[in-house]
This record gives structure tokens, sequence and C-alpha cells, in this order.
């Protein structure tokens, strides 16, 4: 069984740089936690000292309670899935899942029902004597599930195992970790920097930039409630509006919103940010009676793009470029073209209010 | 498909539990610690005992009064003897000579010749880039060997067909027969260089108004700098260090290798030998530094460059690239065909008649000599290749504590002349106590320790190649340093394996220099029977022998292509295999 996994204010330097920085984490047994942040936050670093190939700087990992700094990864017991796969090319997939438990001296006749057995968990039955080469990329990596999966691993890490994939069976793969670590009740930390991929996954997604945790919550919560604009830039698609708030009211170029909890903040610069989704259309997903005054503008279409369930709509407030996103039946009822005058409005509760704002550098 | 298996499961959260009787067992991982360190160590110290003590027992016997070490005993007198004695003196000048003139005339050559199998379209090429190689299959006395059968007192050309009194013996022989035995290695770096710089360069320029001329004085030139500065090094090093073809072609021109020797065997001055080597040593590692840090500079020019197609070259520049390239290959050629075709004739060059009576060898050593050198060779070659991979590994993925220490240390063998480092065993091991001095086994490690260099070096760039969640995965498996190492680094690494293999081989196969002072009354081997044959006025025998050699060392690089074509690894003749 899982026993549950403590990260107690751990750092890693390398030399002068701060990979992690001074975080903490109970890990609860048998769940599913993703670590989701860009490229160069850390994310790696983290799994590593989870697994024992890199040494923490500072603080604890503790497992069932023993701190395990200094226990060989060997005896560690965790499962590791790579992204390049890491299968061993010299074996057949037969031999790389029973390579482990090899390692561990297990009587022959076991080690091939315990292969079969995953075998048949991964679809792979009838691949055993194939080598590695003559896989495809999707097989290969459910060979390196199954070969992780057939020790019985107390943890399993997987440090994005999908992302060498192409998109379709990225997806599927997906589903089958799904549902690999529900029937097995194994706690997974999976390593990510594609927001879809943490949110369609984790029990819990751990939001990271440079070297610390940013918002830990489950994936309704992050997308519901970023902490920061980072996290509402990064996790899902947010329009930025830079306002200044006068006199309690909040101005936008020429422009006056009403914003709930606005009145929280002090400063005098304030970003708002809405998803596109929020937008509502005035008289088609909103009556216009409902509608604080205010907050209905009135924008030319600049950019239609169909992207299957919903259309995105692009266009300019205020020399800025924003987007809506209209469910695809609704857009059916409208019919809008290039350059069509349209209504829009921002619900006040719709809007995220945060004092700095995160500049993606494009 | 997906939803198949999914509902096929057996394993359910109740049953999973982590099966404690089949752990991972605790005593292994803890043997396991100290596998890491004790390699480290024992290469450290092998290292340490069969390069840095040799080399040290030459600096105390010829800086120190009677070899002892301590301040009162320090003394220049051993210099100063060298550099008043006119004789031995002349070596050094004799040896700056013949090295300069053997390196403007390579690098010029191959440059040529290089640029001839990137640059221009002409056929053959294939052909050309592996005579070009042949010179490493034999032991560098061969060229020396045919030289005298072409252009010696009796030779073909000069006796016999324009009966001219004119011998090609001393500073000439000894240049041309240097030149003819540098080609491959500094055509490795420039074919490399040139490959690597852009010719599309050459065709901006050209399309932008620049005669050839100038393009190539102006582009072609400077983009090889590093290159050409790097092969003219090399070559600088391997002609004052040879020894072969000076004592067989030198006559009475003596160089500091055959000085070192003579000073040695003839006249058993120990001190003035090691005095000697030191003077070698300083241009050879002078030459030697020069070159790594140029090759550092080179490959990171290399990384990344693009490799376009040739245009076509006009018919005028094939035409001459072709004449040229046929001459320098025949020249290669040439020197092959006297030898072995010399070793099978009853009197060169006046009886043509075909014998095999030089094969019956008139020495002790004689075909015992040739098996001693296939096992020595055999055991360089599995020791080296399997020493260095080991070095490599641990070095490369475990990162041990003093790896820069280590890596220096193995980079050193490349910079010591292997004549030097021979003076140095003998000076070292000369002692009832070394058991192994005077058996094989010293020639064995001897070699494997003057070509550890490059043998480590390979291993490292094939380990690169390897990538590292392998290993990784492996642990995490619970795979120790010793499982890991033979049931998945081993494995991947057995082409590269076996070209070190080959090298190795190759390399003790047809070294003279590092084991002429190694051989004894008992333990003969093939290389240096070669000279004990042509002193002794056998020449034909000498030619014989040669031949044998290189007959063995292509028997091993045939098998070494048919390995590796099993293996679907991709070879391109032999400059891939080196
Ligand atoms: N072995 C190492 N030596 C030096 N710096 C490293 C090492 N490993 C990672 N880093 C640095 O630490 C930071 C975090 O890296 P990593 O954990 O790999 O990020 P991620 O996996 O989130 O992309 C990066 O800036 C990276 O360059
Ligand atoms: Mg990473």
């Amino acid at each position: 069984m899982s026993k549950k996994l403590v990260l107690e204010n751990v750092s890693k330097h390398f030399g002068s740089l701060i990979a992690v920085n001074n975080v903490s984490l109970d890990i609860m047994p048998g769940e599913f936690l993703c670590f989701l942040g860009p490229s160069g936050c850390g994310k790696t670093t983290i799994l590593r000292m989870i697994t024992g190939f890199e040494q923490v700087t500072a603080g604890n990992i503790i497992y069932d309670g023993k701190i395990i700094n200094d226990v060989i990864p060997q005896k560690r017991e965790f499962g590791i899935v790579f992204q390049s796969y890491a299968l061993f090319p010299n074996m057949t997939v037969n031999q790389n899942i029973a390579f482990g438990l090899k390692m561990r001296k297990m009587p022959q006749k076991l080690i091939d029902e315990r292969v079969n057995e995953m075998l048949g968990l991964l679809g792979l039955a009838g691949w055993d004597t194939h080598y590695p080469s003559q896989l495809s990329g999707g097989q290969q990596q459910r060979v390196a599930l199954g070969r992780a999966l057939a020790i019985k691993p107390s943890v399993l890490l997987l440090d994005e195992p999908l992302s060498a994939l192409d998109a379709k069976i990225r997806v599927r793969l997906r589903t089958v970790i799904k549902r690999l670590q529900e029937e097995l009740g194994i706690t997974m930390i999976y390593v990510t920097h594609d927001q879809e991929e943490a949110l369609a996954l984790a029990d819990r997604v751990v939001i990271m930039r440079d070297g610390e945790f940013r918002q830990i919550g489950s994936p309704f919560d992050i997308y519901k409630e970023p902490k920061t604009s980072f996290i509402a830039e990064f996790v899902g698609t947010s329009n930025f509006l830079t306002c200044t708030k006068k006199n309690g009211k909040i101005q936008f170029g020429r422009l006056e919103f009403v914003a709930a909890n606005s009145s929280d903040v002090a400063e005098e610069t304030v970003y708002l940010a809405i998803r596109p989704e929020n937008i509502e259309i005035v008289d088609v997903t909103v009556p216009a009676d409902n509608c604080v005054p205010s907050n209905i503008v009135e924008v030319e279409v600049e950019v239609i793009n169909f992207l299957g369930a919903v259309v995105r709509i692009t266009f300019f407030l205020e020399g800025e470029e924003m987007f809506v996103d209209l469910p695809e039946k609704e857009f059916e009822k409208i019919s809008l073209k290039r350059k069509d005058k349209v209504k829009l409005y921002f619900p006040p509760d719709a809007f995220h209010i945060y004092t700095e704002l995160f500049r993606k550098l494009i | 498909m997906d939803g198949h298996y999914l509902g096929a499961m057996n394993t359910t959260a109740e049953e999973y539990v982590v099966p404690v009787e089949y752990g991972i067992s605790s005593t292994r991982m803890e043997i396991d610690r100290f596998i890491v360190p004790t390699v480290t160590i024992f290469i450290a110290l092998l290292l340490f005992f069969f390069m840095l003590f040799p080399l040290w027992s030459i600096l105390q016997l010829s800086f120190f009064e009677g070899g002892q070490f301590g301040i009162a005993n320090f003394t220049l007198a051993n210099f100063k003897k060298y550099f008043t004695t006119s004789y031995t003196l002349n070596a050094l000048w004799h040896s700056l000579y013949v090295s300069v003139a053997t390196t403007i005339i390579v690098t010029i050559l191959v440059f040529f010749f290089a640029y001839a199998m990137t640059r221009t379209t002409i056929s053959g090429k294939t052909f050309f880039r592996n005579v070009i190689m042949m010179p490493l299959v034999a032991p560098s006395i061969i060229q020396a060997l045919a030289l005298i059968y072409l252009f010696g007192r009796n030779g073909l050309i000069t006796a016999h067909f324009l009966k001219i009194d004119w011998n090609i013996y001393g500073a000439t022989g000894i240049i041309v027969s240097e030149v003819l035995y540098c080609l491959p290695h500094a055509f490795v770096i420039l074919y490399t260089t040139l490959s690597a710089v852009d010719i599309r360069l050459d065709e901006a320029a050209e399309s932008l108004g620049a005669t050839p001329l100038k393009v190539f004085t102006r582009i072609t030139l400077p983009s090889a700098k590093y290159g050409i500065f790097s092969a003219a090094a090399l070559t600088f090093n391997l002609t004052i260090t040879d020894f072969g073809n000076p004592v067989v072609i030198g006559a009475d021109y003596n160089v500091l290798a055959t000085e070192i020797y003579a000073q040695v065997t003839n006249l058993y001055r120990f001190d003035l030998g090691a005095t000697i080597s030191i003077i070698l040593l300083v241009p050879s590692l002078m030459a030697f530094i020069l070159n790594y840090y140029i090759s550092r500079k080179t490959f990171a020019m290399i990384s990344g460059a693009a490799k376009p197609v040739i245009p076509p070259s006009r018919p005028l520049k094939k035409i001459s690239f072709t004449i040229y390239c046929c001459l320098v290959s025949f020249s290669i050629i040439i020197i092959f065909a006297t030898v072995v075709i010399g070793s099978f004739v009853k009197i060169w060059p006046y009886d043509w008649s075909l014998t095999l009576s030089h094969y019956k060898f008139p020495s002790i050593g004689g075909y015992s000599a040739i098996w001693t050198s296939v096992w020595v060779s055999i055991f360089v070659g599995i020791g080296g290749s399997f020493i260095t991979l080991v070095a490599g590994y641990v070095m490369e993925t475990r990162k041990p504590f003093f790896k820069q220490f280590i890596y220096l240390l193995s980079v050193m063998p490349a910079a010591i002349p292997g004549l030097v480092m021979g003076l140095g065993y003998i000076l070292a091991f000369n002692k009832p106590y070394y058991f192994f001095y005077g058996t094989p086994w010293i020639i064995v490690i001897n070699v494997i320790i003057c070509n550890f260099t490059l043998g480590i070096l390979s291993s490292i760039s094939n380990l690169r190649n390897i990538d590292p969640s392998i290993e990784e995965a492996s642990i995490s498996l619970g795979g120790d340093t010793i499982k890991t190492f033979f049931k998945i680094i081993f494995p991947l690494s057995r082409v590269a394996f076996f070209q070190n293999f080959v090298y190795f081989f190759m390399r003790s196969m047809t070294t003279i220099s590092a084991v002429i002072f190694l051989v004894s009354a008992t333990v003969h081997l093939a290389a240096i029977e070669i000279i004990m044959l042509d002193n002794d006025g056998w020449t034909a025998s000498a030619n014989a022998m040669c031949t044998c050699i290189i007959v063995i060392v292509l028997i091993m690089l045939g098998i070494l292509q048919i390995v590796s074509k099993k293996t679907g690894t991709h070879q391109e003749g032999l400059v891939s295999a080196l």
C-alpha cells in the first residue's frame, strides 16, 4: 500500500542557481498529484529528489514517517516513467518488464506470472518477444509503465511521460494512466508542462514557477480561482485589462467597469482578468435586462476561429487584443461575420482582480 | 482497443501490496556503495603506477646525481654534458629539422587531399579515403623499408633504373618516410574540419564575384585554420617521437629518438637516455598542448554545422585534383607493394623469381614473435577497451569525487612519446620484486597505457550517446552498478567496444617505440623483429615480417567490418573504424 509522502522545506541549489526554493507538501496515499509549470521551473528536480537521484540541499523528504533523504534510489521502491521511455533497447518487452523482478531475485515462475499480468493490464499481450525498436511510441511508453509497475512500487513518478507522443495517442494514454491509478490505488506523482493534461488527470495540481509552489488545489479550484495573473494566463486562457482605480471606480481607457470585490484592493493600478468563455453576448447568451449597464461594450469582430465545440472571436478593446469564446450552437444562431458589430457583456463576478501582471514573452 | 484490457484488469487496490520477501538485497546495496570508489581508485592507481611513476623515474635519473632524489643531489650535469657534446646536441637540431620539414609538407599535401575529398566532385573518393588511411595498419618502419628498396644503395630506381650514386639515407629518407607515415593522422583532422565548414560560404563569395583564388585564400583557408594548426601539431608530434623510420633509414643522421635508444642499448648510459627523453618530452609536450587547445576550438566549431551538397566542380579542377589524389595514393600503394613484393622475390632487385624462403625467419624470434604479438595484442585489445569503457562509464555517469583529476591523468599518455614511456618502464620496474618485468604482461600494460587517451575519449563519446534515463531506469528498478553495467551499458556499447578493441589491437601490433625497450631475450614481438632482422641484414625477411603484421591487422579490420554490418552500424571504410 502507498503511504504518505511529505516534502518538508525542501530546497535544491545547483551552485548559485536555486532550482527548488523551500517547498513543503503532503502527498496523500493513493493521490494523483500533478506538478504543473513552465519548462525550467524545477519540476524534474523535485521528482529527482523524491526518487533519490538528486540530494536535497535543505529540508527533508519523508515517506511513511521516515526521513529518506539518504536512502539510495534502489531501496526507495518508487517506480519511474521517463519522457524518453528509457526502455532497455537490448531486451525484449518481456525482459524489460521482468528486469526489476530479476533484480529482486524473484523465482522465474512468479516473474512470468507478473509479466503476463502487466502485459494484460497494459494491452500488450502478444508483443512480449518484440524489441522496443519494433514498437510505436505509445506502445513503448506502455511497456515503460508495465516495467515500472511490475515491481509494485509504493509510489509511481512520471516525468512528462506523454510529451514525446502525438496528440491522439497522448489523450488515449492519459486515460490509461488515470484508470490504472484508480484501479491500483497507488500514489502517482505526475510532472507536466501541459495544463490540459494536468487538469484532466490530477486530484490535486501544484502550480510551480521559479522553483516555488504558487498554488495548490483541485483542477476545478485552480481553473476557477487562479491566485495570480500568471496562473490565470498559464492555466486556460485569460484576457487581461490594465485598469486604474479612482474613487472606487475601475477605468479601462475611456471605459468604466464594475468588478466584484474591487473594493478589497488598495492599489491604484489593477489588472482585471476574464476568461473568454465568461464574456457574454448581450441578447444572445444573456438578456440585456440582467446586465450592469456600464459593463456592456460594443466591439467590432476582427477574426473568427472555428475551434470545434467553441468559436473564438477576436476583437480589440481600447487597443488591446481580446477573445471571447462562444459555444458553437450559440454562434450558429447569430452567424457573425468579420467587421460586424457585437455587444459584449463582462459580468462583474467573472473578473479576477490582480495587483501584478505576468507578461508572457512572445 | 483501450477499453478491452482495462476491463480485464485483475489487480485491485486490495491486492496491491509491496512484496517484502522479494525486496532489494541490502547487502548487495552496501557492497554497491564501494564499487565506484574502488574502480576510481583502481584507475587512478593504474595511471599513477604505470604512467607517473615511470616518468618520475626518468626525471629522477636525469636531474639527480646517481638517480637519488634529494636537494643535495640535484644536478644539471647531464644536461650540460648533452648540450656540450656536439654529436648529441646535433640530434636535437636534426629532430627539429626533420619534424618541421615533415610538418610543412604533410600539412600542405593533406590539406589539398582533404579539400579534394570534401569540396570537389571527383569520383573514387571512397578509394582515395581508404588508401590514405592504409599507413595505420603497418608499423612506422614500412616506409623506410620500402624507400630503401626503391632509393637505397641497391635501390630499384636509384641503382637499377637511373644507375646513379645518390641514395636516400639520412635526412631526406627520414622526411619522406615520415611524410608517408603521417598522412592518415593529419587527414582525419583536416577531413573532419573541411567537412564541417559550410561550403555555402564559398559559393556566396563566388556569386559576389570573388575569383576562385580569392575565395580560397580569404574564405576556405581561414575557416579551416584551427584544423590546419591541429593537423600540423599532431604531425610534428608524431614525427619527432617516431623511432622506426629514422632508425632504419637515418644512417648516421641521429635524431632524439634514435639517440635515446643508442645511449641506452649501445652505451648503457641510462642517465643520458633519460636526459634526452626529457629534451624530447619538451617539444612533443608543447605540440600536444597546442593541439589539445586547438582541437577544443575545432570541435566547438564543428557542432551543428550543415552538410550541403557539393556543387559540380569544373572539369579542369576535377582532372587536376584526380591526378593529385592518384599521385598521393600511388605513393602509399607503392610503399606497401614494395614491401609485400620484396618479401616474395629472391633477391631484390636482381632476381625476381618468387620464393617463400624469406618467410623462414632466420632470427630466434620468428613465428613465435608473431604469435606473442597476436596474443599480447588480443590482451591489449580486451584489457584496453574494457578498462577505458569502465573508466569512461564511472567518470561519465557516476561522477566520482576526483573526476577532473582522473580525466587529466587519462589524457596525459597522448602527450608522452612511447619511447620515453618505455625507458621509464625499465628504470621504474627493472627490480626483482616487480614479477611482471621481463614478461609479456609489462608490454600489455605499457601499450594499454600509451594508448589510453584515445581509448577513453572514444568510450566517453560513445557513452554520451546512451540516454542517461536508461541508466536511471535500471537503478530505480533496483539495479546495482555492476548489474547495470553488464546487463545494459555493456551490451549497448558492443560495437563501440569492438571498435576500441580493434584500435588497441592495431596499435599493439604495429607499435615499435613503446615496446622496443621492453622486449627481452625471452619475449619477442613481431614489430621489433623487423628492426632486428633489418639490423642483421635480413632485409627481405624484415619485409616478410612487416607483411605478416599487415595481414593480421587487415584480418582484424575485416572482422570489425562484418561485426559492425551485422549489428547494423553504418561504417565508411577505415575512417570510421578509427
Ligand atoms: N544537474 C543540474 N545542474 C545544474 N543545473 C540544473 C541541473 N538540473 C537542473 N538544473 C537547472 O535547474 C532548473 C530547473 O530544472 P528542471 O527541474 O529540469 O526544470 P523542469 O523539469 O521544470 O523543466 C533549470 O534552470 C535547470 O537549468
Ligand atoms: Mg523537466
